[in-house]
């Protein structure tokens, strides 16, 4: 038992405290699940559960348009559907959120077959309109079968998601952080490398074996399937699916946190979504320029930011080590995997006129530093 | 024969890029298709390796889908002209596509990785991980650095060594001297010759004649969508008209 914990202690250690970035993430996470046992305010609590649950849906729509770069301006279209699906089978057949839920998610998985069969052979802007279109037909067909989907008001009258708010921001909070670290431990895994590669240059991953139209079905179906998850657990949370979960804002509001908090990174999409969505709350204060200001804020922090909030700080407190390209926190003064000095400019080498062989002398000299 | 070409006609709308092109290439050969700019060198490989079949499709409907394809197309007594690019991969006929064309953010260690992506096993990855490291050691000092800031030169031998990673029976490269200096075009074809030595069999396209034509065992020369000549180096440099009209090379053969 001790030995085990002492082995946790030094994982912990060598993993996440050496890192600046990650004992913030780590910290602010222990503080989210720790706070509302000591402060249980129901509006605190209201904010944060759906703080989680469009963290969720942010990450969800990284990993589709930033990770693998198929740059998705509908993807309101997963939540809407999996809101209504779970709203719809919960009310007609009385099904608990259990089963509601995930049968939500598996609803988005086929959405997103729905809209990456079709989209596997555009590309670029062209690509980005058509996603733009899945949303607005399905609104069409929601406003179409009013008798099923409630028109215009929604579905509403659904189950809690618990019998309490502790509960039902547990549950959020829970479901949202496995949610993310499952989206981080895709993208860090071999698929995720493919999908990187397709990003890069689908042409050279064909060319090296990889068949590019399924795996970019499988980032539709991945990215669906979690957006799914948001969009069942919004749809509890509200107690309603209604029309609004499938506007063009719901879509925009995920590319507009993620772009602030850092494309392409999952970890900036979760934080863009933790610093914006509770600011807009704050930021009722001042209700007539609310929005002006929500505005103004975003622009100038993209403007000083332009890779997005988290990548900016991560460059500020990690330094890469220029030779193993390890992260280490800024305070060090040589890499913590291999040594290398990391404030001092590296030694120049005298200029060799041969290129090949020179980087040779230039491994060499590294590896006296 | 390991690739037979036969008869190989492509059209882009009205251009006619490649014009009843047949080409043999036997194992354990180095096969080089030289020729003027615009000749269809690019798009012979690129039609053997399935990317204009596959062009085709991803623009069917509009004018620049407009891509006829004719002709027979055979890789290891099978024919593969009907087939997907990663698919043609699969079989060992491996591209290293023109301009390099490495995953520019990915690093080099990663970009090796996704050119393995069709080898499961761990061990014969790492066996063919050390055998590219080996051939170009400056990938192994480079292998942490994202490959976009690499110098050209060694891009084009990332290119090359991740082609080599997909484990090909066939290695086909495309124009590999585009854009380097003479002296690390020298070093990048000792480095190929090396590759065919090793008994990989290589169908090179290359504008520098007399590069191509220093390696390879047999050529094909390509001017106008058409092959014009065939033979070994030495036949076609002592031919007074190929040396006239296609490489550029005025007056006897000085041998």
């Amino acid at each position: 038992m001790r030995r085990y914990l002492a082995y946790l202690w030094r994982e912990f250690r060598g993993e996440i405290l050496v890192l600046p970035g990650r004992t913030i993430l780590f910290s602010a996470t222990a503080i989210l699940l720790i706070l509302p046992l000591l402060y249980p305010h129901p509006y605190l609590l209201r904010i944060l559960a759906l703080t989680f649950i469009f963290a969720i849906f942010a990450a969800s729509w990284d990993l589709l348009s930033g990770f693998v770069g198929q740059l998705n301006l509908g993807h309101a279209i997963f939540f809407g559907v999996a809101a209504y699906a779970s709203a719809i089978l919960n009310l007609r057949l009385g099904l608990p959120i259990i089963i509601t839920i995930p049968v939500g998610a598996v609803a988005a998985v086929v959405a997103g077959l729905v809209v990456g069969i079709p989209c596997l052979r555009l590309k670029g802007q062209y690509l980005s309109l058509a996603t733009l279109a899945f949303p607005v037909i399905l609104m069409g067909l929601v406003f179409m079968f009013t008798e099923f989907t409630g028109g215009e008001l929604g579905v509403s009258g659904l189950t809690r998601l618990a019998p309490t708010r502790l509960h039902e921001y547990y549950i959020s909070a829970f479901v949202g952080v496995l949610s993310i670290l499952a989206i981080w431990k895709i993208t860090d895994s071999k698929l995720g490398l493919v999908l990187h590669a397709i990003r890069e240059d689908e042409v050279a991953a064909r060319a090296s074996g990889i068949n590019t139209s399924q795996y970019k079905l499988i980032a539709f179906c991945l990215s669906g399937l979690f957006a799914g998850i948001a969009g069942g657990l919004y749809a509890h949370f509200m107690r309603i699916a209604g029309p609004q979960s499938l506007s063009m804002l719901t879509s925009f509001q995920a590319i507009i946190w993620t772009i602030f908090g850092g494309i392409a990174t999952i970890y900036g999409a979760v934080v863009g979504v933790f610093v914006l969505f509770p600011m807009l709350e704050v930021l009722r204060v001042a209700p007539e320029i609310r929005l002006l200001l929500y505005a103004a804020i975003i622009v100038l922090v993209l403007r000083f930011m332009p890779e997005g909030l988290a990548p900016w700080v991560v460059d500020r407190l990690e330094r890469e080590c220029p030779r193993c390209k390890e992260h280490n926190a800024f305070t060090r003064r040589e890499c913590r995997v291999c040594g290398t000095p990391l404030r001092v400019p590296l030694q120049k080498t005298p200029v060799s006129g041969e290129h090949m062989s020179g980087g040779e002398g230039l491994s060499a000299s590294q590896e006296g530093g | 024969m390991l690739l037979a070409v036969k008869n190989l006609t492509v059209c882009y709308d009205t251009a006619m890029l490649l014009n009843d092109v047949s080409l043999n290439v036997a194992t354990g050969e180095l096969v080089g298709v030289v020729g003027p700019n615009g000749a269809g060198k690019t798009t012979l490989l690129r039609t053997i390796a399935g990317l204009v079949r596959w062009e085709r499709e991803c623009k069917r409907g509009t004018k620049a889908g407009n891509i006829t394809i004719d002709g027979e197309i055979h890789f290891d007594g099978q024919r593969i002209d009907k087939l997907p690019p990663d698919e043609i991969a699969r079989r060992g006929l491996v591209l290293c596509p023109e301009r390099r064309r490495p995953f520019r953010e990915l690093s080099v260690l990663d970009n090796l990785r996704a050119g393995a992506y069709l080898v499961k096993d761990h061990r014969v990855f790492q066996q063919s991980l050390e055998s590219v490291y080996t051939m170009f050691p400056i990938l192994k000092a480079r292998a942490g650095q994202v490959s976009g800031t690499l110098s050209g030169g060694e891009q084009q031998m990332l290119a090359i060594a991740r082609a080599l990673m997909t484990q090909p029976k066939l290695l086909c490269i495309d124009e590999p001297s585009t854009g380097l200096s003479p002296k690390i075009r020298a070093e990048l074809f000792a480095k190929i010759r090396e590759i065919a030595k090793s008994g990989l069999t290589v169908l090179l396209v290359e504008q520098d004649v007399s590069l191509a034509f220093s390696l390879s065992t047999r050529n094909y020369i390509l001017s106008h969508s058409k092959v014009m000549a065939e033979g070994t180096s030495d036949e076609l440099m002592k031919d007074e008209k190929v040396r006239q009209s296609y490489l550029g090379l005025a007056g006897p053969a000085s041998a």
